[in-house]
């Protein structure tokens, strides 16, 4: 009968219910999305890693992150092919450009270079055109997203980057980076594009043949060029992603808004839930009365709380889900991986509970004898 | 012989208001007995909600004991005196205070099920044939917003009711009612001091209902000044 009560309480109040359901749908929107951008942030920084298919990657010296790697030689691949255990080796060269525009204007970009014929850490995923493409000795792929920018170039069109005629022959969907917009074509062009020095890469990557252990890859790798970072592809890519954080001030910018972001919505759950009992005190006084101990009163509050927590989160991430999948394809990044969704559901239960503690305190606080006044 | 249902010996109640103590109620002993409607009167401010609170372990004395069907229930925790207040207790307020969020029925039951009971369709049946004896059967499931004055009143008596208390305690149930509506609860509530397992107190200070009482207790600054059953004397 409590929890009918604590229900039957909350579909009668229904500003104060519909208030406190706001500040758990707020937590949950608010709080999702910073993390979702933030997550999809997080895939944008190390994405040439994520996506290059392979188990090692060796890059200069002392690299902490993979958009500074400096040059290192192109013949590394050549000693590490070699190897027992190695599957293959692929060198990968990319670096800024400025692309012209159809109305003359420059964009940056970001320009990779893979080796024919494999195409390692190449585009995964294509709008138009395929991997193909880039075997075409003028070839390069554009990203549909920033198409516009570039002022909306078609497959076969020419256009100019870094003072080097390509030709569009490729369009990739949804292929973003965070240095920059990616442009992919074959090494040879790409040294020519960003003037690389010759006979020189930014990474070497490496595919160990199945059944060979990733610890005995690494060692063999690095014993033999010990002048080098030699790196697991999931190591590089955290190490990418923390640099990022630690030395753009993005960690604590989104520190910042999602803790505002779960405050706000403490903050409306504790002013809506205590006014909530604070209009019911008299009926709290009265179940008292009629035998209600302290207990069965604090049982009615966080039922209360717990079912706006419920609902609300259910709200929150319906919202939440309209928002990731509308941003799904636009240049706003967002991406949350599965295993925030029950931790986020649980600090949002957590929270709606903490704003209801005010409340929980008032109505237990409630004292029969004031039924008699 | 007969015996008290309900008994309190050398019983005070002192107020403080921050800087002096105040006694608003004078060492009081008196037994309750079954199957009489005892009635409390006496002017405002005389003490009678004070005494009623006690009786219902809802306030503290200050002093004394309280004994219910011989047992001390004094110096019990708060919450074991909530559970005995639902077992043994029905309350009437002056203002029916039927909790608006529920309906009729459930008004009822929730004092069966407040701490954490379900609540049976027995016992929901057993509500709706209380309701009905009260004349309100028809009004199960309105709200209590749809209700008259008097119609929540036989609603919150049926609440009182529904766990069968051995003691009824009413705080000027008719205070609030046009005369007709006080008739129609004083008659209902006149039929069920009859139950000679159950004790019936009524505190008014209204001298128009005086002849429905079996007995009559009159209360002045704190001190019982008038009982028309002398202390200590038992029905033969
Ligand atoms: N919680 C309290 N704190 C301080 N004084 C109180 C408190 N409750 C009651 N009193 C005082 O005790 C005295 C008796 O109050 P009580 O409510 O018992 O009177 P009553 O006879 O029920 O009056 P009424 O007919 O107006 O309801 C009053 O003087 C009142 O001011
Ligand atoms: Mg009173």
């Amino acid at each position: 009968m409590r929890s009918r009560v604590a229900f039957k309480i909350l579909l009668h109040d229904r500003s104060t219910t519909a208030g406190a359901l706001i500040g758990v749908i707020a937590i949950v929107f608010l709080v999702g999305q910073q993390i979702s951008v933030l997550f999809g942030l997080f895939t944008y920084m190390s994405v040439l890693v994520d996506h290059g298919g392979a188990d090692i990657w060796v890059c200069s010296k002392n690299t902490d992150n993979i958009n500074g790697a400096g040059y290192i030689p192109e013949r590394y691949v050549d000693r590490v092919s070699g190897l027992a255990g190695v599957a293959w080796a692929e060198p990968l060269l990319f670096g800024g450009a400025s692309l012209v525009t159809r109305d003359g204007k420059n964009e940056a970009v970001q320009v990779v270079g893979l080796r024919n014929p494999r195409g390692a850490a190449g585009p995964w995923r294509f709008y138009q055109g395929g991997q193909d493409g880039l075997l075409e000795f003028e070839g390069a792929t554009i990203e549909r997203l920033d198409a516009k920018l570039y002022g909306n170039p078609q497959i076969g069109d020419s256009i100019e980057i870094g003072n080097v005629r390509v030709r569009v022959s490729a369009i990739t969907q949804s292929v973003k980076g965070f240095a920059g917009r990616l442009v992919f074509t074959n090494m040879v062009k790409a040294q020519e594009i960003i003037k690389s020095p010759p006979g020189r890469c930014k990474a070497v990557l490496v595919k160990l043949k199945d059944g060979v252990s990733l610890e005995a890859g690494l060692a063999h790798v690095r014993s033999m060029l010990p002048g080098a970072e030699v790196l697991s592809a999931d190591e590089l890519s955290r190490m990418t992603r923390i640099y990022y954080v630690k030395n753009t001030g993005m960690g604590g910018s989104f520190g910042l808004s999602t803790l505002i972001g779960a405050l706000v919505g403490i903050i409306i759950i504790t002013l809506t839930m205590y006014t909530g009992v604070l209009q019911r005190q008299k009926d709290f006084a009265v179940l008292r009365a009629l035998g209600a101990r302290k207990l069965d009163i604090f049982i009615i509050v966080l039922a209360q709380s717990l079912m706006i927590g419920v609902v609300g989160v259910f709200i929150g991430f319906l919202l939440l889900a309209g928002f990731l999948s509308g941003t799904l394809d636009s240049p706003l990044p967002s991406y949350m991986p599965l295993w925030i969704a029950p931790v986020l559901a649980g600090a949002t239960l957590f929270m709606c509970v903490l704003g209801s503690l005010l409340a929980m305190r008032k109505a237990i606080s409630v004292e029969p004898a004031s039924v008699f006044r | 012989m007969l015996q008290p249902i309900l008994q309190l010996e050398s019983i005070t109640r002192d107020f403080s208001d921050g800087r002096k103590i105040r006694r608003v109620l004078y060492t009081t002993d008196l037994s309750i007995f079954p199957g009489e409607f005892t009635i409390i009167a006496g002017p405002s401010g005389s003490g009678k909600t004070t005494l009623l609170t006690i009786m219902g372990l809802i306030l503290k004395p200050s002093e004394g004991e309280i004994s219910i069907q011989n047992e001390r229930v004094t110096h019990l925790p708060e919450n074991r005196l909530a559970t005995v207040r639902q077992q043994k207790y029905g309350f009437v307020f002056q203002q029916a205070e039927l909790l608006p969020a529920l309906d009729v029925l459930e008004n009822v039951v929730v004092a069966s099920g407040i701490q954490g009971q379900t609540v049976s369709a027995g016992l929901r049946k057993k509500a709706g044939e209380l309701l009905d004896s009260f004349g309100m059967g028809d009004c199960l499931s309105m709200t209590t917003q749809q209700l008259s004055g008097g119609q929540k009143q036989r609603v919150a008596i049926a609440r009182a009711l529904i766990n069968a208390p051995a003691l009824l305690l009413c705080d000027e149930p008719t205070s609030a009612l046009d005369s007709e509506s006080s008739t129609i609860v004083l008659d209902a509530l006149k039929q069920l001091s009859k139950d000679t397992t159950r004790g019936l107190i009524m505190v008014t200070h209204d001298p128009r209902v005086f002849p429905y009482a079996d007995r009559l207790i009159k209360i002045e600054n704190g001190s019982i000044v008038y009982d028309s059953r002398p202390q200590g004397a038992q029905e033969a």
